[in-house]
């Protein structure tokens, strides 16, 4: 069975083909700039070289069509016919209280997605184009929808409510809902695999550090906390996001500085985290190789950064009462090996001893860098959240064509 | 309709600022100056306010020159010939209006529709000299146009369903603004009202009821505006303010629109507000009060 995998933004639109047999993927690629007339997309199958195309793509149906020409393609293409590609899993960023799971694609689903436009207005219109393009290019075809949100739904209220008005939550929605829940889902699992100890046995910390970034209580195998919120902003310290703040300094700095808010929102988001602080870059690579040059800013940046990573796990393992497992995933997390050392080296008074040669060496595999009389064991595992989402999609699609037939 | 090529004809302060707004929202903008000096005066100070942006945190270098590079000046009519809509934003002059529109209404094809940023003038007559008087519609922004989420559609007498339409779908999907339908009439709401409170606000200072400074804050504090009579006047340029008002009194013939005369005898002087460094108040070269 083959999956197609799509991550559709308002202008750009990611895509993987996996056979499920042994979970290969046999093409990936991308497409950027739709709607203008000098669209890109770049086609990378498994066993072929890669191939660039500049041309006019005007909308998202386009865009899956041209994909789909690719996929066939007598030189470039990976597949004899399109018939061959048999359920499409899309990556969409909020499911809201409605999703606890991935789902299959029904009119329903699209309904409930639509509903959640106004918690994610950036994200969920531009996935609703993607199913729908795919709709119209393959028609028939199983689509099912894997969400962002849905792994932190067995959060309690107590992790999920704020101190507010309890008004706003029944009127708006007003919650913590916590992102990155497919990676997180990912990367614990794999960790379980790896040790060969049953994830509903385990009190697990996971830090998704990328160009956002999030840290995930997991215990039992369920999401107890997390840190981004209602939206991704609150939390770890960030690229160019604040994380965790005193709520009191919006209306103050509005007030100071005469700002509206789309200004003070902007500056949150975009102006903000390392790059706020060092003034240089928001990329953790530019940060840490500035500071090995002696540049206080730099210094100070990762120093906050690295502080409030720690300040998170602290704060999980009490919540959890223990912690067996700290995993890093994503891009700083997989690859800074000074953050993961900065950040264990504050932590040993929980059982965390990191082996230094262990943490220093380059791996694409997920594995164990604590010492072996650490009580608990610290690991990188890298994460693959299209996998996920291939596999979530296998299962939903085979599930239902099995229900077809037996009905 | 599928919105992706945007003519703005005219590039002084309201082009450049429903250039920058459309740019903003994504949509590749083709700007027409007559001269090539004007032109790239409009796009520097197109830059002076993304940059102002930028210090306001709204917006990231990167941003600002996604933005910039949307906009393509151009000097020709017949360049826009490829745009699915125009909005022709040129000085309040009825004359000059028309010679616009007779000649973009030559250049494009005639579903393309063709809107006119005046406040006071009549979208009849401009579509009058037209062979498609049925695309011509008023769309009145209010500057600054990436802050006010408004805009005044504005129905002449021949403005067809379609173009009616397909204007408001513009407005309120693609740039994402309020569009109010109005029916062609001098100074339609926003410029009838505002010009309106601008002169009395000029009668109580005449009178030595008050001073400027005073009635500013009476009216921002008392009354929630952003700015007070004075200052929004220096924002509009006050030669701007009196124009609309003559046309108004002109049109109307009512007392209640005469423009008052201190307001005259500061467009004689060449204090025009903002754009001259003083009006009422003084500003410094990015347009804040000194």
């Amino acid at each position: 069975m083959n999956i197609l995998v799509i991550n559709a933004g308002s202008s750009s639109l990611k895509y993987q083909l996996y056979d499920m047999k042994d979970e290969s993927v046999l093409a990936s690629g991308r497409v950027e700039r739709i709607g203008m007339d000098s669209a890109i997309l770049t086609h990378e199958p498994a066993d072929k070289p890669e191939v660039r195309i500049v041309d006019e793509i005007l909308e998202h149906t386009s865009a899956i069509k041209r994909v789909l020409d690719m996929l066939v393609h007598p030189e470039h293409g990976v597949l004899g016919s399109v018939s061959e590609i048999h359920a499409v899993g899309h990556r969409v960023v909020h499911g809201g209280e409605s999703f606890k799971e991935s789902a299959i694609v029904t009119n329903e689903t699209k309904l409930e997605i639509r509903k959640l436009f106004d918690l994610a207005p950036l994200h969920n219109p531009a996935h609703m184009m993607g199913i729908l393009a795919v709709e119209a290019v393959l028609p028939g075809v199983p689509q099912v929808v894997v969400f962002d949100t849905a792994f932190h739904q067995t959060m309690p209220q107590e992790s999920y409510l704020y101190p507010v008005p309890m008004v706003l939550y029944r009127r708006h929605g007003i919650r913590r809902y916590g992102f990155h829940g497919t990676s997180h889902a990912y990367v614990s699992e794999r960790a379980a695999e790896v040790l060969g100890r049953p994830l509903e046995e385990l009190k697990l910390v996971s830090c998704h550090i990328g160009n956002g970034a999030s840290a995930t209580a997991i215990l039992n195998g369920k999401s107890f906390d997390t840190s981004m919120g209602m939206t991704p902003l609150e939390g770890l310290m960030m690229g160019t996001r604040s994380g965790d703040l005193d709520p009191a300094i919006v209306p103050y700095t509005m007030n100071k500085e005469d700002l509206t808010l789309t200004e003070v929102n902007s500056m949150l988001n975009k102006h903000s985290g390392l790059l706020a602080i060092s003034g240089i870059s928001s990329d953790m690579r530019e940060i840490t190789e500035a500071m090995s040059e002696g540049d206080k800013n730099a210094r100070l940046a990762f120093e906050m950064y690295t502080y409030r990573v720690r300040k998170y796990i602290g704060a999980y393992a009490a919540a959890m009462n223990g912690i067996d497992v700290l995993l890093f995933t994503a891009g700083v997390g997989e690859n800074s090996v000074v953050l993961r050392e900065r950040v264990c080296e504050g932590l040993t008074f929980l059982g965390i001893e990191l082996d230094r040669e262990l943490n220093a060496q380059r791996s694409k595999e997920a594995r164990v860098i604590s010492t072996p009389e650490s009580r608990v064991k610290v690991m990188v595992v890298p994460t693959n959240e299209e996998l996920l989402i291939a596999r979530d999609t296998f299962k939903l699609a085979a599930e239902q064509s099995k229900g077809e037939t037996e009905a | 309709m599928n919105y992706r090529k945007i003519g703005v004809i005219g590039a002084g302060t309201m082009g450049q600022s429903i250039a920058e707004m459309l740019s903003y929202k994504g949509l590749d903008v083709y700007l027409l100056e007559l001269s090539e000096e004007r032109l790239k005066s409009g796009l520097d100070n197109i830059g002076v306010s993304l940059d102002k942006q930028i210090e306001k945190w709204a917006l990231t270098q990167a941003e600002k020159k996604l933005i910039l590079g949307r906009i393509h000046g151009v000097s020709a009519i017949e360049d826009l010939s490829q745009c699915e809509l125009i909005i022709e934003t040129i000085t309040e002059d009825l004359d000059a209006k028309k010679e616009v529109f007779r000649a973009v209404d030559k250049a494009c094809p005639p579903s393309v529709i063709l809107a006119s940023n005046t406040s006071t003038l009549s979208l009849t007559e401009l579509a009058s000299v037209t062979a498609h008087p049925e695309r011509v519609i008023g769309m009145h922004f209010v500057y600054p146009v990436f802050k006010v989420d408004l805009v005044e559609i504005v129905r002449g007498l021949r403005t067809s369903d379609e173009t009616f339409k397909g204007t408001k779908d513009f407005v309120e999907q693609v740039i994402e603004k309020k569009g109010v339908m109005v029916f062609e009439s001098p100074g339609f709401v926003t410029t009838r009202l505002i010009c309106l409170f601008i002169n009395e606000a000029l009668h109580i200072l005449e009178e030595g009821t008050a001073s400027a400074e005073d009635i500013d804050s009476a009216m921002r504090i008392g009354y929630s505006f952003q700015h007070g009579p004075f200052e929004m006047a220096d924002r509009f340029g006050l030669d701007s303010v009196h124009a609309a008002l003559s046309s108004m009194f002109r049109e109307y013939g009512e007392l209640k629109y005469r423009p008052s005369f201190i307001l005259k005898k500061m467009v004689r002087a060449g204090q025009l507000g903002v754009k001259s460094g003083t009006g009422f108040f003084s500003y410094d070269k990015d347009g804040d009060r000194v």
